[in-house]
Formats: structure tokens, C-alpha cells, sequence
């Protein structure tokens, strides 16, 4: 016990009762200064009348530089390349001859629910991985039509689909000496031959009886699949493994909570604050035993930096949602972790939301950057947070550079560089028994899993994401094995200016917006950039867009079959043209409304969408199909 | 003499029943899964329980509080739906009667609804079953939960207007005899 | 029965800080009260007898108003200065010594108690039962689950309520050892007297003894019907409601269970902490307190005894 920090209890308890009056004089009076304040907050939101400003940085526009994208028209893992920018060098469309690109062949998939993932292209070949059942469909690119040349089907268990928090999506697989690696939802990371589709080894790790899922798309790096779990809805302890490429045998794995040997915390580990530094901080920051079921899923993306031989990937939130069964930092969830990829040893974790209030979690992509800060070259990491803060980190060190809010927060008031730390609004704490409004960004976050693309020719994140806000109640979940663990009832809505989507270009080294567009439903749809001076990504009622990076102009659009959560991508075809590739097929978290028939009626439906997207089943209906654009030719 | 007897006749839904009866032996004949009986009548025997806690007050506002409690909620929002679908519309997977939803809640369902025999007892499935069918507002007015005991965001059942119920096969679409 | 003439809920029994000093207060409110009502009581009475006599003269009649105005004012500055005098003498007593802070959350119809420590897993959750020590202040904070609920131990402190959604707190500063009993002040439903909470006042090097004992672990069944027992509790319905730290059981619903055997009662305060006592209510919760949450599960005999076993031994 901390005497000093007691001693003061009892003197504010004291004063409370000799000086009654004065006290409750002195609580108008804040309250009076605490509206003003708080009136004057909402006055000083980012206002969306930045919208139009044109791009000013054509001084100087390659302001930041990508690392690792040699580019060989190929798409061999969902973020492009290991530092996750999602360009593609491709340049035979551009900005000028993109309104005449046109449909080349289009697949259905047969499945009706979200689909998430990026297509694969290596060679002549397309590789596609659907939501549950997970099938995995090769595409022969090289005859009229992209044929199907093999399925295969993993057949994972039918009860997965009780405990996949957002719909039974998966992001993506991964590729590597002729290998496809992909996760099921049922726990099991399996290889393919990729020419065959015959499987080489599937390794089993996890169990959906504890919550478990796996949704995410592996990294192949350094002879190592990389993967994680999911299930931090449900009270899961959250791990990351590194599978043998070869064999599938486990190299390690390292959990999220728990003493340091189960963290794999050593002597490599020096976190830049002090806040990350301690024994046993996965057991210490957490009520005795809550650390088993306390989340830091790594549901997300994993970057790689091959000279540091650093794997960078980010924790989810922790079980259960509402903070206060869960006192402390309840370390190591929303945070971002840098491990050595050999042993797995934790070199660094910074924790962007500690005591995590809202389910913000630190699942985001990180695209590793070269570019100025204060003058200086560094190597950096670019993680636009689902908390709402963009963040310029060290890579090396995990030092935040600059964390600014790239949409209207109230939940926070800010992070502090000396500390690391995020300070939140106490106004806007969630207290059991009680609903708190207004809190921006809402759950899913200023933007959630679907990934920002960065682009060379300006220097610009392209970040698609959300503008809402929510009410938040609080009550105490009960824990159950395989259920459910949230204890708060959400509802989320449209937060300033009506519209629930944005995408945001934004300058990484002025740390401000340079143009947004407005989008009516939130986007859940990743972006992709070209050398060509493009930016595509996908809206949640089924349009597929391709406009400017410079301006935001839209450029040309496509109304596809269903609702867009997929990750566009860009490839060069056997016949040495450029082809654009998205999967559309509305699910998800937001679109579950429409995939598992949610009923809008209920504004809590789906963890708080009721209210956010009940107009969706008018706009767009499930069914899963790839389409595949062209230049005519 | 007649306001007591009319007093009397809303004296069920004011019961409180607080130990039940377990569901092994009743279930003689089963809670039958009846979309999967095509062409039979769904209930020859209908189980007299389902009247009796369905149109009991405490029953319901218990199976609300078990609802919640056994992370229900979690997966069915408030009868919306989410990780599991929506219960508070008029498409029944698994049939939308008293006995069929029991069955659903002893035995689980293939695509992820978990059985929960053995941890919860007869009497709280009941009880669940009920405010289940609240959710659709199939039971009296009278009967329906005002208001739940968590801070909650939607509205209360009580505003709620009735769903008819549609099932996959017509066995469903017989609700239980009020 | 004799433990209730023993002043375990009794508001004069000088165990807690209020008591000493409030008490005294409280005597003088009533004696100098007390004078003031005999002195109008007289007077009117007088007036009646003596109406429409008009013998008073008026120096009389100023006199006596002085006279009033003069007691009542001197009344009041006693009464002041007394209030005064008591709220710095409970400052003085609290100040410096570092509280013990402790969550106490009311639900239907039982107390969920919460130590909280220098690090979040230094916490100890018990239900039921409060253990604190001589002549250190303990804050507690105050919340409810359902509806509203006070917080009453008689010899140690008066009321104060539970309000869901609010957060209140009280500061008691046991003044003697000994074993009370708290109560629900608040009518919270149909077993509103069957919530109890069982306050231990014990010396500080005891209720550190107790404070690590609670913050161990449960103990794992060693005999083969325990273990039946353990089986039984962490696979079945038990686990849906109750935690059992240490075991899979993590169920945050219902009472902490982890070490269930220390405490002095069952069913918050329904029933003493016995061998025959547990079997009746694991066998039929309702019977006890009908309208508890604990349902009705029906046991097997063998099952019944496993669950009893195992529940004991978590001492």
C-alpha cells in the first residue's frame, strides 16, 4: 500500500464532511468550468470541412520511402510485402485510362458469408481462401475464364461458427516455395502444394471449446508461418506462433498474458517506457487468475523487418470488455509486440491502450517506413490505431514519435510522448450500471482490422475507416467457457458530420489529413495503391472505387454483387497486363446484419451494429464473388 | 365476487415456482426437434409445463436475468442477434415453440449453439424458453418484463408488437397453446 | 441464538468509531432537546391555565423573552461546538493511518467482497464475510448489481445505502475485536432477511494471516470423493455461477467460492458453516432461501457427497 496515496483519501474524506458546503460550492463551480470545458472540446473536433483541401506536398511529395516492395507483379501475401504498404509498382493503369477498365472475369465462391481476404497470385495462378468452410479455390489465370484447377476443402467443425465474434470470416493465406499456408476457423493452419492443392501438414492450435478461432491471413518469413489467434469476445488467452514452413512443428509460441516465460519475455526485452517494464506483468497487471481468460488475441497483421530480423504484430483487447472486473494495465493486450523471429524473444511492446476502456484493440496493420522525423531519417513503424491516434513509432526501439488522432476522439484526451501513455476523458470512463454517450471513436474504432495502403508517389497513408460513435452500459460478465465474455451493452451511431465511413489520405510526416472523402456506410474494405497514381478500395453497399491519390477525385466505380469488406489487390497477368482483383461479399462485424440475418430492431444486434447499419440489408445482399478488372486489350 | 375471482384468474402469472421439475422424465416422448418430423404432428403430447411458464411473470423475468447471466446475450444481443441469429424475428431455425426451443437449449444445434444439459437445470431452460418467446412478444402483455435489471439500451419488450411465427416446416408454426 | 444477546448486531456495543463518539453526541442532541421541549411543554401548559388573566407585567414578559432567546442561542452553540468537536476528534482518529480498501458489492441477495491490494492481483475476493483489523480504517466502496440495498453492522458504523449504477463509500474504524454481524438495511425482495454479512474484527497480524490465506489459490481435493467433488463443480452447472481460483470454475454470477469452508456462514448468514448444513443447502438451495438464484439441481446421492466433500476441503 502506498500511505501518501491513502493519507489524502482519508483527508479528501474528512474534508468532505467539515466543509460540506464549501465542497458542494466547489463541485458546482467545477461542474460549470467542466461544461465549458467540455463544450469547448466539441467545438475544437477536427472539422470536416477539410474534406476538399487539395493536395499540397507536390514539394517534396516522396516524403516517406517503403521498404522491401521489389515489386514482381506477383501478390504473394495480403499486405503486399513484409512492410505491409499494399502498392503495387503496376502503372498500365492510371489516373487517365482507369474510366475505361472493365470486367475481365468474375467467380463466385458459393458462400454467402463476409468475405475478408485478399486473393493470392503467384505466376499463372489465383489463390483463394472463403470464409467458413475455408475452401481454398486455385485459379488458372493462364486460360479464358481463370478455370478452376483445384479446391480444396478442410472441412473445419460446424460449431466454429458459435464462437467466431464477427461473422466466420477469414483474411487471406500466405504463400512460399510453392506453398499456400492459410488458417481454418477451427484452429488449424495448414499447408497446400500449391500446384496440386494437395496438403503437406496442418498443425492444430487452438480449441473452439475455449473460444478460440483463427480468422487471420499467416506471414511467411524466414522460413516461419506466422500466426495468431482469435476470440478476445470470448475470454480467450491470446497467443502468436511461429510454424516451421517445412513440417508445420511449432518453432514457439508466445502468450499474450501470463509469467514471462509463457510471454517469452528474457533478457532481450527493453521496452521503451517504463509503463512496459516489470516481471510478470502478465500476471501482476491482472485479479488473480483473470490473466487465463484476458484476451490479447493477435487476430491482426504481422510485419517483418528482415534486418532487424524484428516481427511486428499488435494484441487485442482484453477479456471482457467492461474495464472494471479487470483493474491494472492488463498487460500484454492492445498493444503492439516486437519479437525476434528466430526464438520469439519479445524485444519490445509498447501498450497503446492500457486498462483498454472501449475494445480498442491493437490488432492494426503496421507499414514500415523509412522517412524524416525532426529532420532525421528513421526507420519507422505507421500504425493508424483503432483507438483513433495515428502512430510514427521507432521500429527498433518502440519510441512513439508523433500519436495523432486522425478523427474526432472524445474518449481520449490525447497520448502523452514522455510517458508513452494514453490518457483517456474520465467523463467518458464506462462505469458499471450506468450508459455513457457520446463516446467517440465507438468499439469497432476510428478504423478496425481493414488495412491503410501507403504509397511512394505521395508520401500519403491512405487509411479507410470509420467516423462513429457510441453509448456504452457496463455490467459484469459472467464467465463460461466458450461463451461470450463482454459485459457491456454498445450501440453505435454516426459520429460528426452524419456519415459513418471516411477515407482518410493522411501525411505521416505533418501528422495531418490532407484530403478525406466521406463515405455513407462505414468502411470495412482495405485500400490498394499503384504505381499509376491510384487508390482503390470497396463500400459496404457494393461499389468498388479507383480514385486519385493526390485529390481524392473518383475517378471510376463499380457496383459489384454484394457489399465490399474484401482487400483489393493488383497483379500482372500471364499476358503482361496489369489486372486489378477484389472479392466482394458483405459480412463482417458490421455486415453480419445482412450475412446472419441480424434483426435492426435491436440496437445492441451483432455487439452494437443494430443501430449503426439497420439501412444496410436495403442496400446490399450477401453472396461471395470475385471480380477481376482490365484495360481492354 | 367478481373482481375477486378475476383477481384470482391472474394469480398464475404471478407464481413463483422456485424449484421445477426435472426435465428427464417429463420429456417422456422427448421435446421434439419437430422440423426434423416432417409430416407428423409436432406435439402429440404437449408438455403442460410450457403453458405454465410461459404465461408466468417471475418465469420470464427469470429467464431474462438467466439471459443475461449465462452470456445468452453474447451471441443474441437482445434478440437481435449476432454471433448467433436473431430471436426476437419470426424465422425459427429449430422450431420457435416452448418444447423446441428447450430442446435447442438441452441439446445445442450443429452450427454453434452449445448444449447446455448438464450445466444449466430443466427448470432454467424453461424459464429461458419463456423469455425467449418474449423476445417476439409471444406471451400476454401482462406477462412481458417491463424493463431488464442491466442498464440497456433497447426498449422494453412490453412496446413491442407480436411476431407470427414461420418455421422451416409447419410444425413450427404452431406456438403453444396460451 | 446466544450470539445475538452477545451484541454481535448491536448499535450500542462500543465496537466501532461512531459509537464512542456519536453516542455521546447523540445524549446531549437528546438532553439539551429534551430541556428545550419540557421548558415549551411547561410553558404552554401554563398558558393555557393562566389565558386571560392579564396580570403580566411587561418587564416580566421581556425578561422571560430574553430569557428564551438567551437559552436558545446558548443550546445551539453547544450543540455546534459539540458537532464540531466530534467531526475533528473522527478526523483525527482516521487521519494517517492508510485504509484498507475494500469493494463491497450488494447483489440479490448477497455481498460480493472485493480486498484490493497494492497490485491488481494482490486482490482478495471473498463473499459474505468481512474480516478487518482493530484500529485500522477500512474505506469501503459501495455498489449494487440489481437493486438498492444498505450496508448495516450496527456495532460498527451506521447505514449507508447501495444504489445501482452509483458509487457510494463509508469509512469504519473497528475499535475492538470481536465477531458481528452485518445486515441489509433496505428491503431488496422476497429474502431481504437473509442477508447477512458476517464481520470478523481480528488483530492485524491475524487478518494478515487471513489475507494470505485468501489470496492462495483453492486447495486441490486430495481424497477420491473430493476429487468426484472437484469433477462434479468444475464441469456441471456449479461452474456457470461460482469461481473457483485456481480451477476452471470461473464463473462470475454467483459467490466467490475459492476458500467457501473459512467463512462462519452459508447463504449469507442462512445457515452456519456446518458438515450437515452444507448438504442442506448444495441439496436444496431453495428450501432454504426460496428465490435465491441457486437453483434446484436434484442431485444424486453420489454426487451429492462428492460436491459436500469438496466444498469442505476448501478451506
Amino acid at each position: 500500500m502506498k500511505p501518501g496515496y491513502i493519507r489524502e483519501a482519508v483527508l479528501a474524506a474528512a474534508r468532505r464532511r467539515t466543509w460540506l458546503w464549501a465542497g458542494v460550492l466547489l463541485l458546482l463551480a467545477l461542474g460549470i468550468v467542466f461544461a465549458i470545458v467540455r463544450l469547448a472540446g466539441h467545438d475544437s473536433l477536427p472539422s470536416e470541412s477539410v474534406t476538399t483541401t487539395p493536395y499540397a506536398g507536390s514539394t517534396g511529395a516522396i516524403t516517406a520511402r517503403s521498404i522491401g516492395d521489389g515489386d514482381d507483379g506477383q501478390w504473394t501475401m495480403a499486405a503486399k510485402n513484409y512492410a505491409s504498404t499494399r502498392f503495387s509498382s503496376a502503372r498500365e493503369i492510371d489516373t487517365r485510362n482507369v474510366r475505361r477498365l472493365h470486367v475481365a472475369f468474375t467467380f463466385s465462391t458459393g458462400i454467402v458469408k463476409g468475405h475478408e481476404a485478399a486473393p493470392l497470385v503467384i505466376g499463372g495462378m489465383m489463390y483463394i481462401v472463403t470464409p467458413f468452410p475455408n475452401y481454398v479455390y486455385a485459379l488458372d489465370l493462364t486460360q479464358p475464364g481463370a478455370p478452376v484447377k483445384w479446391t480444396f476443402k478442410p472441412k473445419p467443425l460446424s460449431a466454429a461458427q458459435g464462437v467466431a465474434c464477427c461473422d466466420v470470416v477469414n483474411r487471406g493465406a500466405a504463400y512460399a516455395d510453392n506453398r499456400i499456408f492459410f488458417n481454418t476457423l477451427d484452429n488449424r493452419t495448414i499447408a497446400l502444394d500449391a500446384t496440386t492443392g494437395r496438403m503437406l501438414w496442418e498443425t492444430k492450435l487452438g480449441d473452439i471449446n475455449r473460444g478460440e478461432t483463427m480468422t487471420m491471413a499467416p506471414l511467411v518469413a524466414g522460413g516461419k508461418v506466422l500466426v495468431g489467434n482469435a476470440g478476445g469476445e470470448m475470454g480467450v488467452r491470446g497467443w502468436f506462433a511461429a510454424l516451421d514452413a517445412a513440417t508445420g512443428r511449432i518453432a514457439w509460441k508466445a502468450f499474450a498474458t501470463g509469467p514471462d516465460r509463457d510471454v517469452l519475455i528474457g533478457p532481450a526485452y527493453k521496452p521503451f517506457y517504463a509503463m512496459d517494464r516489470g516481471r510478470d506483468l502478465g500476471v501482476t497487471s491482472w485479479p488473480p487468475d483473470a490473466w487465463k481468460m484476458g484476451g490479447g488475441a493477435a487476430w491482426g497483421w504481422v510485419s517483418y523487418d528482415p534486418q532487424l530480423r524484428l516481427v511486428y504484430y499488435g494484441t487485442g483487447n482484453p477479456g471482457p470488455w467492461n474495464p472494471e472486473q479487470r483493474p491494472g494495465d492488463n498487460k500484454f493486450a492492445t498493444g503492439v509486440f516486437a519479437r525476434n523471429i528466430d526464438d520469439g524473444q519479445a524485444r519490445w511492446f509498447y501498450q497503446s491502450s492500457p486498462h483498454d476502456l472501449f475494445d480498442h484493440d491493437g490488432i492494426n496493420e503496421q507499414i514500415l517506413l523509412d522517412m524524416p522525423v525532426k529532420g532525421r531519417m528513421r526507420g519507422v513503424m505507421a500504425r493508424p490505431e483503432r483507438n483513433g491516434y495515428f502512430y510514427i513509432m521507432d521500429r527498433a526501439t518502440g519510441e512513439v514519435l508523433s500519436a495523432k488522432a486522425f478523427g474526432p476522439v472524445t474518449a481520449y484526451k490525447g497520448v502523452d510522448l514522455k510517458t508513452g501513455r494514453l490518457a483517456p476523458n474520465p467523463a467518458m470512463e464506462p462505469k458499471e450500471g450506468r450508459v455513457v454517450r457520446g463516446i467517440c471513436p465507438s468499439a469497432p474504432g476510428m478504423k478496425d482490422w481493414n488495412p491503410a495502403a501507403f504509397s511512394p508517389l505521395t508520401g500519403l497513408v491512405y487509411i479507410p475507416h470509420n467516423n462513429l460513435c457510441m453509448d456504452w452500459g457496463s455490467y459484469e460478465a459472467n464467465y463460461i467457457a466458450g461463451t461470450p465474455y463482454i459485459g457491456a451493452d454498445v450501440k453505435y451511431y454516426a459520429g460528426p458530420g452524419g456519415h459513418r465511413g471516411v477515407l482518410t489520405a493522411w501525411d505521416p510526416v505533418h501528422q495531418r489529413p490532407v484530403w478525406r472523402i466521406k463515405e455513407d456506410l462505414p468502411l470495412w474494405s482495405g485500400a490498394l495503391t499503384t504505381g499509376g497514381g491510384l487508390l482503390f478500395y470497396g463500400t459496404m453497399d457494393g461499389w468498388f472505387k479507383a480514385v486519385d491519390q493526390r485529390s481524392g477525385k473518383l475517378l471510376w466505380r463499380f457496383k459489384t454483387g454484394s457489399g465490399i469488406i474484401g482487400q483489393p489487390i493488383s497483379y500482372r497477368g500471364p499476358d503482361g497486363h496489369q489486372y486489378i482483383a477484389i472479392l466482394s461479399g458483405v459480412g463482417g462485424w458490421p455486415g453480419s446484419i445482412v450475412s446472419n440475418a441480424l434483426d435492426a430492431r435491436d440496437p445492441t444486434a451483432g455487439n452494437g451494429w443494430g443501430s449503426a447499419v439497420g439501412d444496410l440489408p436495403q442496400k446490399t445482399t450477401a453472396g461471395g464473388m470475385l471480380y477481376v478488372f482490365a484495360l481492354p486489350h | 365476487m367478481i373482481a375477486s375471482l378475476v383477481s384470482l384468474s391472474a394469480c398464475d402469472r404471478e407464481e413463483r415456482e422456485s424449484r421445477g421439475r426435472p426435465l428427464a422424465e417429463a420429456a417422456a416422448g422427448g421435446p421434439l426437434v419437430s422440423t426434423l418430423r416432417a409430416g407428423e404432428p409436432p406435439h402429440p403430447r404437449p408438455d403442460p409445463r410450457a403453458a405454465e411458464y410461459e404465461n408466468n411473470a417471475y418465469a420470464v423475468s427469470q429467464g431474462q436475468k438467466l439471459f443475461q447471466a449465462m452470456n445468452c446475450s453474447g451471441c443474441h444481443a437482445h434478440g437481435g442477434g449476432g454471433m448467433g441469429p436473431a430471436l426476437m424475428d419470426d424465422q425459427w431455425r429449430y422450431g420457435g415453440n416452448m418444447e423446441q426451443i428447450v430442446a435447442t437449449l438441452d441439446q445445442g444445434r450443429p452450427n454453434g449453439m452449445l448444449s447446455w444439459r448438464g450445466r444449466l437445470t430443466a427448470q432454467q431452460m424453461w424459464q429461458l424458453a419463456a423469455y425467449v418467446r418474449s423476445l417476439s412478444a409471444q406471451q400476454r402483455q401482462d406477462v412481458l418484463p417491463g424493463r431488464a435489471d442491466e442498464p440497456s439500451n433497447t426498449e422494453p419488450q412490453t412496446l413491442r408488437s407480436r411476431e407470427e411465427m414461420h418455421s422451416s416446416s409447419p410444425a413450427g408454426v404452431q406456438g403453444t397453446a396460451q | 441464538m446466544s450470539a445475538w444477546l452477545n451484541g454481535i448486531q448491536s448499535a450500542t456495543s462500543g465496537a466501532g468509531l461512531h459509537d464512542q463518539q456519536f453516542n455521546g453526541l447523540f445524549l446531549l442532541f437528546l438532553g439539551i432537546t429534551g430541556f428545550f421541549y419540557l421548558i415549551v411543554i411547561v410553558a404552554l401548559i401554563a398558558a393555557i391555565i393562566l389565558r386571560r388573566r392579564r396580570t403580566g407585567s411587561e418587564p416580566l414578559a421581556r425578561a422571560a423573552l430574553f430569557g428564551w432567546v438567551g437559552a436558545v442561542v446558548v443550546g445551539l452553540a453547544v450543540l455546534s461546538a459539540a458537532s464540531f468537536l466530534v467531526d475533528r476528534r473522527v478526523d483525527a482518529a482516521t487521519m494517517g493511518r492508510p485504509p484498507l480498501k475494500i469493494e463491497l458489492v450488494a447483489n440479490q441477495w448477497w455481498w460480493d467482497v472485493r480486498y484490493h491490494g497494492a497490485s491488481p492481483s494482490d486482490e482478495v475476493h471473498t463473499a459474505n464475510e468481512l474480516h478487518l483489523p482493530v484500529g485500522v480504517p477500512a474505506l469501503v466502496t459501495l455498489k449494487s448489481n440489481d437493486v438498492i440495498h444498505s450496508f448495516w453492522v450496527p456495532p460498527l458504523a451506521g447505514k449507508q445505502d447501495l444504489v445501482p449504477g452509483r458509487t457510494n463509500d463509508i469509512l469504519l474504524l473497528p475499535r475492538r475485536t470481536g465477531l458481528f454481524r452485518g445486515q441489509c438495511a433496505e428491503f431488496c425482495g422476497t429474502q431481504h432477511a437473509r442477508m447477512a454479512l458476517d464481520v470478523t474484527v481480528e488483530s492485524l497480524p491475524d487478518f494478515r494471516r487471513w489475507q494470505r490465506a485468501q489470496r492462495a489459490p483453492a486447495f486441490a481435493p486430495r481424497t477420491a470423493l473430493a476429487q468426484g467433488g472437484y469433477a462434479y463443480v468444475t464441469q456441471r452447472e456449479c461452474a456457470n455461477c461460482h469461481n473457483i481460483t485456481g480451477t476452471p470454475a470461473s464463473g462470475r454470477f454467483g459467490p466467490d467460492l475459492t476458500h467457501l469452508a473459512s467463512r462462519r456462514s452459508i447463504g449469507a448468514g442462512t445457515y452456519p458453516m456446518t458438515r450437515g448444513h452444507l448438504y442442506a443447502w448444495v441439496a436444496d438451495p431453495q428450501g432454504a432461501k426460496p428465490g435465491n438464484n441457486m437453483p434446484y439441481i436434484g442431485f444424486e446421492a453420489q454426487d451429492l457427497h462428492a460436491v459436500v466433500a469438496y466444498l469442505q476441503s476448501l478451506k
